[in-house]
């Protein structure tokens, strides 16, 4: 892994509720139903239904705080468009399989983060590590620590998700041995 | 002392070459086998050569199954098909289930010696939980079904286990469909346990009651509950039909007398009644007494929660000299080719067509996007399918109702939702 990758995150937070569910609440159902899995298709409707031109607004580094059962499904078109942007994912919690997808698509994310929304505001200046887990809320000097992304995802994540890491996969047995 | 293991943790460590693992771990398991369903070649295949990836990881062990489209319901389906066929052809994929070949992916190669107990394979669909009735693994990865292909493996994080013990018989005319049923409403409810998320319900207790399409019907229910895995181990009877159609070794898996779950719940089900799952899931079960006498129009029997052969006969059972509502359509799918042709051969078919049923091809008939035999706006349908969420099999204000595969036939016959034990 290089160490050039970013696992620490500092920017404002942006926080949801409980049970958001992909379609409608992430992304419109018409992106999930048209089967769009290129960011630049995707990023002008995150949040679309809930809060439009969200993604004018957000900033890389930027971390989104979610109640318990985000995504509520194995959906990953929303998180392509977080990755793209450069956002970090905290959850209360997540179906397993939504954050398998988001893991898949090379998005920071963590959950599992106990009561992590009565922590911070929408605003708040946040600091989150996703490599050890410490979640960091400047604004209210509030410091917690969260499971953190698995070592041995580590490098799926780094590598952008599944299709980067195929691609490094192949490129790396295709390579001249030694 | 060696670590106590559930049946899951069992077959992960082995599969992965490992003495013992524990929930929440990351494992890369071998697969006996890999499964890939006519619906999703195309995308894997599309998305592998983009990336210059030509070659299988393991040609050997991959299982192309042609179950979701089988008749071709669209010129995109046949062009789907061909694409297929030069996929196999590709990759060296020999075992390649093409059109009329095999049938339903999680119900034929329980049925021939594919899948054994204690096997474990990777699965593009979540209905590999299916496995779970022969007592064996199979784990649903979606789209990252093509990383299996091409490395032969991916990561798995050990689920934690939740055990269920059954306690009591069914009555005669309740099916474990019905006790299906009744375990995701006790779900929803919170009455047996809050989440199966990612959890593999294990199942114990009086269990030799169930033969191998019942565990199938005991599997279906919490999958649609969000378990990744459901295990019934195998029963000596079903130990006795694995030992007929295997062609290789098997050993069959058990959890450890002192396995660690994360709950151990008890359900009795001697007083069961049987079960109508409401429109909108199949957690919104109740006793078919309080839906009965609504009237249908539409009903199917398969699906991988109840397409085997003893389902048909169950359905046949009721069927037998008498014919469907005049009103009504029943649409029949068996789960294999194997169970077609002996319906063929014990005079079922017979049966089935003398009430007035069309039989379709073996495999996932309506339960797939409707691609055959679907229901229209303000319909209502009672059928086996594995779910009853809105649009599961054409208009999302049809009303679908699930009920057992003798319910189905019953409601079929009087044109209405029925108690099968009234005809029996």
């Amino acid at each position: 892994m290089s160490d050039a990758y970013q696992w620490q995150l500092a920017g404002r937070c942006y926080k949801l509720g409980h049970n958001v569910p992909h379609p409608g609440g992430v992304v419109p159902n018409r992106i999930i139903v048209g089967r769009h899995f290129d960011a630049k298709d995707i990023i002008p409707h995150l949040f679309e239904e809930t809060d439009p031109g969200f993604h004018t607004r957000c900033k890389p580094g930027d971390i989104i705080v979610t109640g318990k059962n985000f995504g509520m499904g194995p959906k990953m078109n929303g998180y392509i468009a977080m990755q793209a942007l450069g956002l970090g994912l905290v959850c209360e919690s997540m179906p397993f399989l939504a954050w398998r997808a988001a893991i898949g698509c090379g998005l920071r994310v963590m959950t599992d983060c106990v009561n992590a929304t009565e922590l911070c505001e929408t605003g708040d200046e946040l600091e989150v590590d996703f490599r050890n887990g410490f979640f960091i809320n400047h604004t209210r000097d509030i410091r917690r620590e969260y499971p953190p992304i698995p070592d041995s995802l580590l490098e799926l994540v780094e590598l952008g998700g599944n299709t980067g890491w195929l691609k490094q996969w192949h490129q790396s047995r295709n390579a001249p041995q030694p | 002392m060696t670590t106590q293991q559930t049946a899951v943790e069992k077959v992960l460590a082995l599969k992965s070459g490992k003495a013992s693992v524990r929930p929440g771990e990351v494992v890369h398991p071998d697969p006996d086998f890999i499964m890939i369903h006519d619906g999703v070649v195309m995308g894997a295949k599309r998305e592998l050569d983009a990336l210059g990836i030509t070659r299988l990881a393991a040609p050997d062990k991959v299982l192309m199954v042609t179950d979701h489209d089988v008749i071709y319901g669209s010129a995109r389906a046949a062009e789907r098909g061909a694409y297929n066929r030069e996929a196999a052809r590709v990759w060296g994929v020999k075992n390649f289930f093409d059109v009329g070949r095999g049938g339903h992916g999680h119900i034929f190669p329980m049925e021939c010696g594919l899948l054994l107990p204690g096997m474990f394979y990777f699965d593009n669909d979540r209905h590999a939980t299916n496995a779970g009735a022969i007592g064996a693994f199979g784990f649903r990865m979606g789209t990252e079904i093509s990383r299996v292909l091409a490395t032969g493996t991916n990561w798995v994080v050990v689920p934690k286990s939740v055990k269920l013990t059954i306690r009591g018989r069914l009555q005669p005319g309740v099916h474990a469909r019905d006790l299906g049923f009744h375990i995701a409403a006790q779900i929803e409810s919170g009455a047996l346990t809050e989440d199966l998320d990612y959890r593999v319900l294990e199942y114990a207790g009086d269990l030799d009651q169930f033969n191998l399409a019942q565990r199938a019907a005991l599997c279906s229910s919490p999958t649609e509950m969000r378990a990744y895995g459901v295990f019934v181990p195998p029963s000596e009877a079903i130990l006795a039909h694995a030992r007929a159609q295997a062609k290789i070794p098997f050993t069959p898996v058990y959890a450890d007398p002192g396995a660690r779950y994360e709950a151990q719940l008890e359900i009795d089900v001697s007083g069961l009644e049987p079960q109508i799952a409401t429109p909108g899931g199949v957690q919104n079960a109740v006793n078919l007494s309080a839906v009965a006498g609504t009237r249908v129009s539409h009903a199917f029997l398969g699906s991988c929660g109840s397409g085997m052969w003893e389902d048909m006969v169950d359905a046949c059972n009721i069927l037998k000299d008498r014919r469907i509502a005049s009103h009504l359509r029943l649409f029949v799918a068996p789960g294999s080719e194997a169970t077609m042709k002996r319906l063929a051969r014990e005079n079922l078919l017979q049966t089935f067509i003398e009430a007035g049923a069309v039989m379709l091809p073996p495999g996932c008939g309506p339960c797939n996007d409707a691609v055959i035999g679907p229901v229209h706006s303000g319909e209502a349908s009672i059928s086996t399918a594995a779910n009853n969420n809105a649009g599961r099999f054409g208009a999302r204000d049809a009303q679908l109702y699930l009920g057992s595969p003798a319910t189905v036939a019953a409601s079929a016959v009087a044109g209405e939702i029925t108690d099968p034990r009234h005809l029996q």
